[in-house]
């Protein structure tokens, strides 16, 4: 016996030694009451002197989809729809459906397959037909189904032997979910397994023996000079570190502060306000008719506490309500109809980042003068892959004698050009408070196609007059979490605010 | 924004040279219109009422008639197949209508593209017919006091055409009637009235009936009265709210007493128009003189362009207080500063150039001297309000692509928010202790931000009207269940979590302008075994610490946290009064179990605006 062990290997050898199965890394180290890198270190040094034998178990781990998380009280649509189907007589025409069972016609139709592949369902053209199978199953889980049920109620995730041992039909389930994409997630993982080998055995029996060598340096070998005297152990330096993240801002959040940095590199001052705004500001001072589609339940959320905003200052309510009605003094016709003041008081969640830039230029008319303002905004939508009732806006202004269409045009494309974009476009377009207006649209490689940012252009003489300004005032809102989406690879929205600390921490710095 | 599908066969025809799909494309692109692609249609027919209906695939035929809502399930044989047609989708841009159809589109290409421009001519012939206004049109209780007329004779229509004038109508009933409450249109096969005096006048709900369009007149059983129309009809029953509180109906009728329609609800069967129609009548009434005339104006200036055989003829409305003869295709007429417009587009233009675009538009162009240009509108413009607009025609003409980017010479001094430094101060702080920023919607509801947390909903929160989900009708009065939700979607993932949120929260506030007032807050959520007060309390001391200031807690006991594991934080002013400006604590284990979380976890939430201004105090 002349080979020189360190003290770890020795313990993990006898440890070895004196358990009757393999043991996992992990166990062994625990036995040590060790670390399980040194052991794992220990274990593979072992094993390259042919003394330990490492045997790789693989194992499966699942657990929850994103998806399934988003939909956790929602569950499979399946199961309404075969009740559906069984209401309606056994059959129905796939568009009719939704209405049955309160989904989405989108989410009906990309249930279909599913049905299929459950064998609950057959389809002829846009005909669904209940089969025996899918009536047996009413009421009843399927193997999907009580898989998401185990994985939900455990809360963490799980092995395939545990899985199995609770009766599942795993195979099964997995066939079912995969094709979902986003409902289960599988990892493939392993065990190390170490047992002596006959070699270990035969050391082991004729005892070991070992020299002191050190892994650490510690101040009490370094002030007492005793490092002379011991060994300090070499490291495999190939071997793999153990993986770290550190902790890290919300990409979109510094993609926000990206935002705020170029505006203000271009010598713009930043300015806020509120959430919840008047439709004077969000709409009346914009010279958006008070029965524009965009005021509509449809579209905007209304505010029941507080259901009204106080007005600014009569002279100019009535002068917003002049250029509404006749054009006022800005020589336009109006939009000719009765303006009520009732409507511009009602208090809504701001629909535009706008709202912030005209309330800055009506404090302060008087150019030259850049202005921006980033946050939250919100629209009447549901939460799906692409929409959310809130995003994100940069909203910014240019009051200046010289500005012009020219200079809206060069300052958009500083601004993407800094972003780091070099493909986008610029589209005429129409909005009720801007003219000329322009839209900016993106190349995305990955859908070979232009993609809309926002919207741009020169405030309208209607809108820039009642507030006292006469010089030409730029202005553009353009829509970040696109862009966001666009350059971090999404396709899901929700990513963004229904955060996976995973996601968090594989998205690196540089994105 | 509705999306209008062209044929565009039909396009191309209107067209005097050969154009690509792409080229196509982006020459509309740069005319202003959003175009979503080409696509194809399948088309059927309703053999019941005759309507062209389309599916966005052949293979799937629709199920009920959307107009006579007859049931294909029911009787197969009440539907066949026409021919597929190519079409391109162009979002519909409600400013102007007068691209809603393939005849004002192709108008407008052909001006852009300079084959012909300037001001368009309609030739129409006098009026022969007329249409007698009844006053009762202007009472409170059956007000739709407005009506424009014309005919228009020698049509030749075809099943897509038909389609393609239906569609023109609808179109025009959404951007410019505002659903057929400021305007209606309806279109009549003139062979089936008699021409002479048509009547536009009022009626009691039972006082006649006649066949709404969609019924088979043969059956005398279809005839309805206006109410039983309101009532039983679809679209009377989809409409009936604009006639809400009246109790008399408008109603359109010729001579000899046939109804035309009953405004803005239905026509009658009997007039409407089929592949064999060669005359129209065409009327639109409704709320304003004005917008009844650019609705009028709209149908039939891209009806010619859409049948050049076509005439027009005039129509005499006689209003009880004077007579007026539409439609009026009279350009408007407006001055263009010239040099004014070139300078706003940022290019160099002479007067002249300035004129030929805007004919390049449309519009007729003279030069008035002194640098002004006489401009006329075409009457079937419906978006020209001021001077600016034309100066957007002109830069649209001149092409978006032609302009050269600049930027504006004048140096001005960058400004950040006070609290953006405070911000960054938190964030730094927080990721450098290890910790995950996250982000939350600003939206929640009140169940999961006081039931689901343990807490009484002791603050005035802003809450929503026309909420469209359960899980959204206020906005967050704190970040903290944003964080529980969060760490509730990462229950898989390794332990120990740490993550926090900067953010603002929203409170009622009487005294503000809007009626409630913003405040910006830090809030730290940390779960794993580990994880207890004690940790959140060094967190948070640090996070302190770095604005110069020093907690005190004081207990608090709430649903929320652990009893005896919660506190207030505390913050010395400089009066030597505490001030309280957040809070601490171990989470209750039932407020754990509600989130499905299985680990201790400890939360803070301090109000960051306080600490900010411990930055503007002396150093």
């Amino acid at each position: 016996m002349s080979k020189i062990l360190s003290q770890v290997q020795c313990r993990l050898m006898e440890a070895l030694g004196a358990s009757e199965q393999a043991l996992e890394v992990r166990a062994a180290a625990q036995r040590l009451g060790l670390n399980q890198s040194p052991v794992a270190a220990a274990a593979v040094e072992l094993a390259e002197e042919g003394l330990v034998e490492i045997k790789q178990e693989p194992y499966e781990e699942y657990s929850l989809g994103r998806k399934a998380q988003w939909d956790r009280q929602k569950g499979l649509p399946e199961a309404k729809l075969i009740e559906a189907l069984a209401k309606a007589g056994g059959e129905a025409q796939i568009k009719e459906l939704s209405e049955h069972c309160g989904l989405s016609g989108q989410e009906v139709g990309s249930s279909v397959r599913f049905l299929e592949l459950k064998g609950w369902a057959e389809r002829t053209a846009a005909l669904l037909k209940l089969t025996e199978a899918g009536r047996e199953a009413i009421g009843s889980k399927s193997a999907d189904e009580q898989l998401l049920a185990v994985l939900s109620q455990a809360g963490r995730a799980m092995t395939d032997e545990e899985l199995k041992a609770k009766g599942l039909d795993l195979a099964q389930a997995v066939r079912l979910l995969k094709p979902r994409g986003g409902w289960l997630s599988i990892k493939q993982r392993s065990r190390r397994m170490l047992s002596l080998s006959k070699a270990g055995t035969k050391a082991l029996a004729e005892g070991l023996s070992y020299q002191e060598e050190i892994n650490q340096l510690t101040p009490e070998l370094l002030t007492e000079g005793k490092w002379r005297d011991v060994k300090i152990r070499p490291y495999d330096v190939s071997l793999p570190a153990a993986r770290i993240q550190p902790g890290k801002g919300h990409p979109f959040a510094r993609m926000l502060g990206q935002v705020r940095r170029v505006f203000l590199e271009m010598g713009f001052t930043q300015m806020s306000s509120s959430l919840v705004e008047s439709s004077f500001w969000d709409f009346d001072a914009l010279f958006q008719p008070q029965d524009h589609p965009a005021r509509d339940m449809q579209d905007t959320f209304y505010v029941r506490r507080p259901s009204q905003s106080k007005l600014p200052d009569k002279q100019l309510v009535q002068r917003v309500k002049e250029v509404h009605e006749n054009g006022g003094q800005t020589g336009s016709l109006g939009w000719q109809y009765k303006w009520d003041v009732d409507l511009a008081k009602k208090a809504v969640l701001r629909t535009h980042t706008t709202a912030t830039t005209i309330r800055a230029l009506a404090e302060n008319p008087k150019g030259p003068r850049k202005v921006f303002g980033i946050g939250p905004v919100f629209r009447r939508e549901t939460v799906d892959y692409k929409h959310l009732p809130v995003f994100h806006q940069v909203d910014g202004i240019i009051v200046d004698d010289s500005g012009s269409l020219a200079s809206l045009l060069g300052t958009l494309d500083a601004f993407y050009r800094k972003m780091g974009f070099e493909k986008f476009q610029f589209r005429p377009a129409f909005f009720p408070y801007t003219e000329p207006s322009v839209e900016v649209f993106v190349w995305n490689e990955k859908h070979t196609d232009w993609m809309e940012m926002g919207g741009a252009g020169i405030f309208r003489t209607e809108v820039t007059e009642p507030l006292g300004c006469i010089e030409p005032v730029l202005a553009w809102g353009l829509g970040l979490e696109r862009l966001a989406m666009f350059r971090l690879g999404l396709n899901d929205i929700r990513e963004l605010f229904y955060a996976h600390l995973d996601w968090l921490e594989e998205t690196p710095l540089c994105l | 924004m509705p999306v209008a599908a062209l044929p565009v066969d039909v396009l191309l025809k209107l067209l005097p040279m050969k154009l690509g799909a792409k080229q196509l494309v982006r020459h509309l692109e740069q005319l202003g219109c959003d175009v979503e692609g080409y696509t194809t249609v399948g088309r059927y027919r309703c053999e019941s009422c005759g309507t062209v209906l389309e599916s966005t695939s052949s293979e799937q035929s629709p199920s009920v008639c959307e107009s006579c809502g007859c049931d294909f399930r029911a009787e197969t044989e009440k539907i066949s197949q026409l021919d597929d047609v190519e079409v391109i989708r162009v979002e519909l841009l409600s400013v102007r209508p007068d691209l809603f159809d393939p005849g004002g589109l192709a108008r407008a290409l052909r001006g852009y593209l300079g084959v012909q421009t300037g001001l368009a001519k309609y030739d129409m012939s006098e009026a022969k017919c007329s249409v007698q206004v009844d006053k009762s049109t202007r009472r409170e209780k059956s007000r739709r006091p407005f009506i424009a007329c014309a005919i228009v004779r020698g049509i030749e229509l075809d099943e897509t055409l038909i389609k393609i004038v239906m569609k023109l109508q609808e179109n025009l009933h959404w951007a410019l009637g505002r659903d057929r409450k400021h305007a209606s249109i309806g279109v009549y096969d003139l062979d089936k009235l008699r021409e002479g005096r048509f009547s536009y006048r009022t009626v009691g709900p039972s006082e006649l009936s006649f066949v709404p369009l969609g019924m088979d007149e043969q059956e005398a059983a279809n005839e309805m009265t206006p109410r039983q129309i309101l009532q039983r009809h679809p679209k009377g029953a989809a409409f009936a709210h604009l006639l809400a509180g009246f109790d008399r109906y408008p109603l359109l009728a010729d001579e000899q007493a046939v109804v035309m329609s009953m405004p803005p609800i239905i026509n009658s069967q009997a007039t409407r128009v089929r592949k064999e129609t060669k005359n129209f009548f065409v009327d639109v009434t409704g709320t304003g003189q004005r917008v009844v005339n650019r609705a009028l104006n709209i149908m039939v200036c891209d009806l010619m362009e859409l049948c050049p055989e076509a005439v027009v003829e005039k129509v005499l409305i006689e209003y009880a207080d004077g007579e007026i003869t539409t439609p009026d295709l009279q350009p408007q007429q407006m001055s263009l500063d010239a040099a004014a417009a070139a300078k706003l587009i940022g290019v160099e233009l002479s007067t002249g150039q300035v004129a030929q675009l805007l004919e390049k538009m449309g519009h007729g162009a003279e030069d008035s001297g002194g640098g002004k240009l006489k401009v006329s509108v075409p009457a079937y413009r419906n978006d020209i309000l001021h001077e600016r607009d034309l100066t957007e025609d002109v830069a649209i003409a001149y092409g978006y692509e032609n302009i050269e980017p600049s930027l504006v010479k004048t140096m001005t001094v960058g400004q950040e928010l006070a609290i953006e430094a405070a911000r960054d101060i938190a964030r730094q702080t927080l990721i450098g202790l290890g910790c995950y920023e996250v982000m939350t919607l600003p939206m929640t509801s009140a169940e999961s931000a006081y039931e689901k947390l343990g807490l009484a909903q002791t603050q005035e929160y802003v809450e929503v009207e026309n909420p469209i989900s359960v899980a959204q009708t206020m906005l967050r009065t704190s970040l903290l269940g944003g964080l529980l939700e969060t760490l509730s979607l990462n229950t898989h993932h390794d332990m120990p979590q740490q993550i926090f949120e900067v953010g603002r929260v929203t409170l009622l506030d009487k005294k503000s302008q809007t009626g409630a007032s913003e405040y910006e807050r830090v809030a730290v959520a940390l779960t794993g075994s580990e994880a207890g007060f004690a940790q959140g309390r060094s967190i948070a001391e640090s996070l302190a610490g770095q604005f110069k200031s020093q907690l005190t807690a004081e207990p608090l006991d709430n649903g929320l946290f652990t009893p005896g594991r919660g506190a207030k934080l505390l913050l010395a002013q400089a009066d030597g009064k505490q001030k309280e400006i957040g809070r601490l604590g171990e989470i209750h284990p039932q407020v754990l179990e509600r989130f499905k979380l299985s680990h201790s976890t400890v939360v803070f939430e301090l109000d960051l605006e306080v600490l900010a201004k411990r930055l503007e105090a002396e150093p």
